[in-house]
């Protein structure tokens, strides 16, 4: 069709993710450069925002922290969504109910993940470190400034692991049968057919779960909010809590908008990636 | 061929979902428990596994008067995003499947974006734009910024949807002279009815459950579920009746939710790239 009402139909939409993105994008962009703690006064300050941070000890903490939840999060649930979709691939009987029961963690929201971690573990009373010490370990949880962060990546695995599996069974179901069928004539064993046959065929897709995943590990704040608050300390403090408390906490509103602009150019580069794998697939 | 449908290939399967299972219920039915105990019961050592079930903490919840509000602030903010989100949506997958636009690439890679930036990045300008406007601490302010997530995912899906329909039912709407607006709700609506209820579904589940986006632009009176079942939170957190049953009761619409929707999943988790 040649007439312009398709445009039309899409102004709405422009409309309304430019006022809820591209404006507030421009908005921390520009105040980046200011001074401004919620008030009146509102100076130009050049890049001494940026500068504060990159020389700022508590900023490198906050970013090791986040990288360091991420990449394990993201290679725990990814290792082991996989080799789930692997084995429950092969189950014909009761594989729906099997599906839906797995996912279920991913409807639980955050701060219902943090309420559950919090009776759980709960240093006095919680269930698993009753059993520990019984077996003669004695355990800290998100007490600990050494063991928190460990804590939670495991809680999150617990939590965002389906979302691997229920991808990679996806995948794996719509690998055409025949090749597998005449590599098992052939005499190959079923680790050789996953190995050379499987993995190949849904190497694209790990690569977009993978994306997905340290996205969205990275942009953790619901679990960490929840749980631990950031502490003991700043043990636990990733991006988005540590703007959260430069905004709300210490009204630190430019500076806390420098953190989210630095922080939003590695999303940027990693949704860029994506969209090349994207379109090396669509070719 | 059935040297390879032996016991031998199912049972390490079996034995695994079986492990995935456990490890993924437990933690919710240890809640459950701790939600129909009493306070003496839940603060024993050993746990209690035997125990005289009440459902004190399930009323107590309940006459809690401002969990009570969030819960119904939370279907209202549901509600509303839901309704922007896929009304919207529909017109732009609508166009992105029917006509030319030039600039088709820029806008998914916009849409993907905006469905990837982190939530501070929006909140904080958004923060002191919205007391302008007047729309901080309402439920539509909420449902408006929900948006930014919301309608790239459903533009997506229903863009996937739509693409499903062959091309000889959008030829012949248009040879019986059809508008825009009646092939859209004459024929597409109709067709892709099961996609709208999924992806609706799917919004529905993201938006009871997000809480960063929420935490930056409420203050008390459009406060939604999650910062409901936050407040029993609180410094000792000894409170387990409140924090258990308010779980529990904030997460029964979403299985119920899950059950619906369950054959869509895979595509909402994938963006629509991909059938489960």
């Amino acid at each position: 069709m040649k007439n312009n009402i398709g445009y039309y139909f899409l102004i709405p939409s422009i409309l309304l993710l430019a006022f809820t993105s591209i404006y507030p994008l421009f908005y921390s962009f520009i105040n980046s450069f200011y001074n401004w703690n919620w008030g009146e006064q509102r100076d130009y300050v050049g890049l001494e925002n940026y500068i504060f941070l990159l020389t700022n000890e508590e900023f490198w903490v906050v970013i090791k922290n986040t990288f360091l939840f991420a990449s394990f999060a993201c290679f725990f649930e990814v290792t082991l969504g996989i080799i789930l979709a692997l084995y429950i691939d092969r189950i014909k009987v009761g594989s729906t109910i099997i599906r839906t029961i797995l996912l279920i963690p991913l409807m639980v929201s955050g701060i219902i993940v943090s309420m559950m971690s919090k009776v759980i573990f709960n240093n006095l009373f919680g269930v698993i470190p009753f059993y520990l010490k019984k077996i003669g370990l004695k355990s800290s949880f998100f007490g600990s400034p050494d063991a928190a962060m460990p804590t939670l990546i495991g809680v999150d695995v617990w939590w965002q692991t389906a979302f691997v599996f229920i991808i990679i069974l996806a995948g794996l179901q719509s690998i055409p049968q025949e090749p597998i069928e005449s590599a098992r004539i052939e005499g190959a064993t079923e680790w050789q057919i996953t190995r050379f046959i499987r993995l190949p065929m849904i190497r694209s897709l790990v690569l977009l779960v993978i994306i997905f995943r340290s996205i969205d590990t990275l942009k953790i704040f619901d679990l960490v909010w929840g749980i631990t608050g950031g502490g003991p300390g700043i043990s636990t403090e990733v991006v988005q809590t540590y703007s959260y408390r430069l905004a709300f906490g210490f009204l630190q509103m430019s500076k806390s908008m420098t953190v989210m602009i630095l922080f939003s150019s590695v999303v940027i580069s990693l949704t860029f990636i994506y969209s090349l794998i994207e379109k090396r697939n669509n070719d | 061929m059935i040297k390879y449908h032996s016991l031998k290939h199912y049972i390490p399967a079996y034995f695994v979902s079986l492990i995935a299972i456990i490890f993924t219920t437990l933690p919710i039915i240890w809640i459950f428990f701790i939600s129909i105990k009493s306070k003496n019961d839940s603060f024993t050592r050993p746990p209690k596994f035997f125990f005289e079930p009440i459902i004190d903490n399930y009323t107590k919840t309940i006459n809690n008067e401002f969990f009570r509000e969030t819960f119904f602030n939370s279907l209202l903010i549901t509600f509303f995003g839901i309704i922007l989100s896929v009304v919207i949506a529909i017109f732009a997958a609508y166009a992105l499947k029917r006509y030319q636009i030039r600039f088709k690439k820029t806008f998914m890679q916009w849409l993907l974006l905006a469905y990837m930036l982190p939530e501070f990045l929006f909140v904080l300008p958004m923060y002191s734009i919205y007391q302008t406007l007047g729309l901080y601490d309402t439920h539509f302010g909420l449902a408006l910024m929900y948006q930014v997530h919301a309608l790239p995912f459903s533009i997506w899906m229903l863009r996937s949807f739509l693409e499903e329909i062959p091309k000889e039912i959008d030829d012949a709407a248009l040879i019986d002279g059809c508008s825009p607006f009646q092939t859209i709700y004459k024929i597409y609506i109709p067709l892709i009815l099961p996609g709208i209820v999924a992806t609706a579904i799917l919004n529905g589940i993201w938006m009871w459950n997000e809480l960063a986006i929420a935490i930056g632009l409420t203050f008390s009176e459009a406060h939604p579920i999650t910062l409901g079942v936050a407040q029993f939170r609180g410094y000792a957190s000894k409170d387990w009746g409140g924090m258990t049953a308010s779980s529990i009761l904030a997460l029964i619409p979403m299985i119920f939710f899950v059950i619906i929707a369950q054959k869509h999943i895979v595509k909402g988790l994938t963006l629509g790239s991909l059938k489960g």
